[in-house]
């Protein structure tokens, strides 16, 4: 069965001018295009039959924003990678395709403000207090520094 | 009304009583000193049924996966246990897994079973737990008090084996730090026995009782295997329609596939199927327990591995009593990871709760929010709305209570 699985992601990656990248026994790395990424997951949803997403994660890879969608079939882990660019972080919402990434698109929006685009509640906020300030930068990116961020919200007394 | 009154306040606008206007809102939550977990929802009625949720979280959110990024791999797993206060050593159980999958230390064979010993006794905990609360909305003090007695025996067990109560800090990498005490077995076995029965009475009193059948029988908006599994429900949400959703089946971790076992799934969809799915549970992890302590092989607890993690990335994932728990780290090589992320089930089950509400009344909602286990328990302060009278008032967490049972028993409150 998890053969065949790999076999057939491995397939379709390859169609899909992509690789798939094995990392151990039972993961597989896929990484794929930003504008390719909704009709790759909806293959992975009709056609191989994952239905599970365990969740999406956000990364900063420097340059850019990774976004990784972890699917989960039996003892297989499928981590399905797209990146945007920092400097215009919007991504394609999945929420059509699976309604329950819609939280997890909510979460990778306050921690590293990427943008998705046809999630009908990405404006508002999910984690992030109410009167978290506009200009902050999102708190999951490498370059905000805690101590700033409790400067900025005043809270650098609290701290001592 | 002049027109300063007629300007919507701040505390009207946060609500969302602007966006609206035309039906009744309910703001649910979100601060509740009992509570892990604070949460708001706002509840759009329609006269007396829920027609709509928004979630709004974040409440204790700390910062964990960031401070992540700060720490050594070891202090990390500490910290992740803190996540929960009821399920906290599947948490760095899995985180454990997670960083020890980019290691190459092999966990012992006996460490794998005291995870297991302590990861069901943390299941029937958690159970006793829920089904405890599950009598109190209902407006059944009596099997609240009984069944969170029975639960003080799993908790003497756990600080017997592990010395705490809640945060039992058992494991390590490729590893636990304690040994199971010695002579503990007989103990352990019986105790088990008891609790199996004590989980077959209980099992009765919902299948018999007034109290239990008028607020769980049919009591939940119905929700097929499809929709389940599209909105990425797991653990219990997505048993209890049928779906064979089970970490510990579908990808055996610790020692669960050395110790034989069958998953429990029901398929009626309302609340009632949840309570009898989660009491069947106790009995197939006390089962588990048992079997593991008469089956505990000899050996090495630990490997002690140094605190440099190799360059690369993993995932993990675990089943928690609420679910699947799923961590992936990120390593650069060093002693400070530079990505973990974790995924905590009751967020899974958030599409799920909010699919279960639509359609039910407002005295439903305790009962309904409870049976997801998520933690719940924010009614302490509600304040209503009606917006055709204008009328608003507000109501504590024990009044919803008290309107939920004079809803189904009117006849308790006649004099």
């Amino acid at each position: 069965m998890s053969e065949t699985l790999l076999a057939r992601i491995t397939t379709f990656a390859a169609e899909s001018n992509t690789k798939a990248v094995p990392l151990r026994k039972g993961e597989t790395l896929v990484e794929v295009d930003q504008a390719n990424i909704k009709i790759f997951i909806s293959h992975l949803l009709n056609d191989l039959a994952l239905r599970h997403l365990a969740t999406i994660t956000g990364l900063d890879l420097g340059q850019n924003l990774g976004i990784t969608y972890h699917f989960i079939q039996g003892q297989e882990t499928i981590h399905v990678r797209t990146s945007v660019p920092k400097t215009n972080p919007a991504a394609l919402s999945i929420v059509d395709l699976i309604p329950g990434a819609i939280l997890y698109e909510m979460e990778i929006h306050d921690m590293f403000g990427v943008t998705f685009t046809g999630n009908p509640w990405i404006n508002r906020k999910l984690l992030l207090p109410d009167d978290w300030p506009a200009d902050l930068p999102p708190p999951l990116l490498k370059t905000s520094k805690p101590a700033e961020i409790r400067k900025r919200l005043g809270l650098e007394t609290a701290q001592k | 009304m002049n027109a300063e009154q007629n300007k919507p306040t701040r505390r009207e606008e946060t609500a969302g009583l602007i966006e609206y206007s035309t039906e009744n809102l309910v703001p649910f939550g979100p601060i509740h000193p009992a509570l892990k977990e604070p949460e708001y929802f706002k509840l759009i009625l329609e006269g007396e049924r829920i027609v709509e949720v928004i979630p709004r979280i974040g409440y204790v959110h700390r910062g964990l996966e960031k401070a992540a990024e700060m720490r050594p791999w070891v202090q990390n797993m500490y910290m992740f246990e803190r996540t929960c206060g009821i399920c906290s050593f599947v948490h760095s159980l899995c985180y454990g897994q997670a960083v020890e999958g980019l290691t190459m230390f092999q966990v012992p064979r006996r460490a794998k079973y005291i995870r297991l010993i302590i990861a069901e006794l943390e299941r029937i905990h958690s159970h006793l737990l829920w089904v405890g609360l599950m009598g109190h909305w209902a407006g059944f003090e009596t099997l609240f008090m009984w069944v969170w007695s029975d639960r003080e025996i799993v908790l003497d067990l756990v600080e017997a084996i592990s010395g705490n109560r809640v945060h039992k800090s058992m494991n390590a990498f490729c590893g636990v730090r304690r040994d199971m005490p010695e002579g503990m077995e007989d103990r352990i076995i019986e105790r088990m026995k008891h609790m199996t029965d004590r989980a077959h009475y209980y099992r009765q009193i919902i299948d018999t009782e007034e109290t239990m059948l008028a607020r769980t029988e049919n009591v939940g908006n119905k929700v097929d295997q499809e929709t389940a599994q599209k909105l990425c429900a797991v653990g219990p949400m997505a048993r209890y329609v049928g779906l064979r959703h089970d970490v510990r089946l579908t990808d055996p971790y610790a020692a669960y596939d050395e110790v034989p076992f069958d998953i429990v799934t029901r398929n009626e969809g309302d609340v009632r199927a949840l309570l009898r799915l989660r009491l069947d549970e106790i009995v197939v992890s006390a089962n588990m327990i048992s079997y593991a302590v008469e089956h505990l092989p000899e050996g090495p607890i630990r490997v002690k591995i140094p605190p440099v993690i190799p360059a690369g990335e993993h995932s993990s994932h675990c089943e928690a009593p609420r679910g699947e728990i799923f961590y992936y780290v990120r390593s650069g090589g060093g002693r400070i990871p530079e990505r973990v992320k974790s995924r905590q089930p009751t967020l899974a089950n958030i599409p799920i709760a909010l699919e279960l509400l639509k359609g039910q009344t407002l005295a439903d909602v305790p009962v309904v929010l409870t049976a997801i286990d998520p933690c719940f328990g924010c009614m302490d302060r509600m304040s209503f709305l009606d917006t055709d009278t204008n009328r608003q008032w507000t109501w504590s967490g024990e009044q919803l209570r008290l309107y939920g049972i004079k809803h189904y028993f009117p006849e308790r409150f006649k004099k």
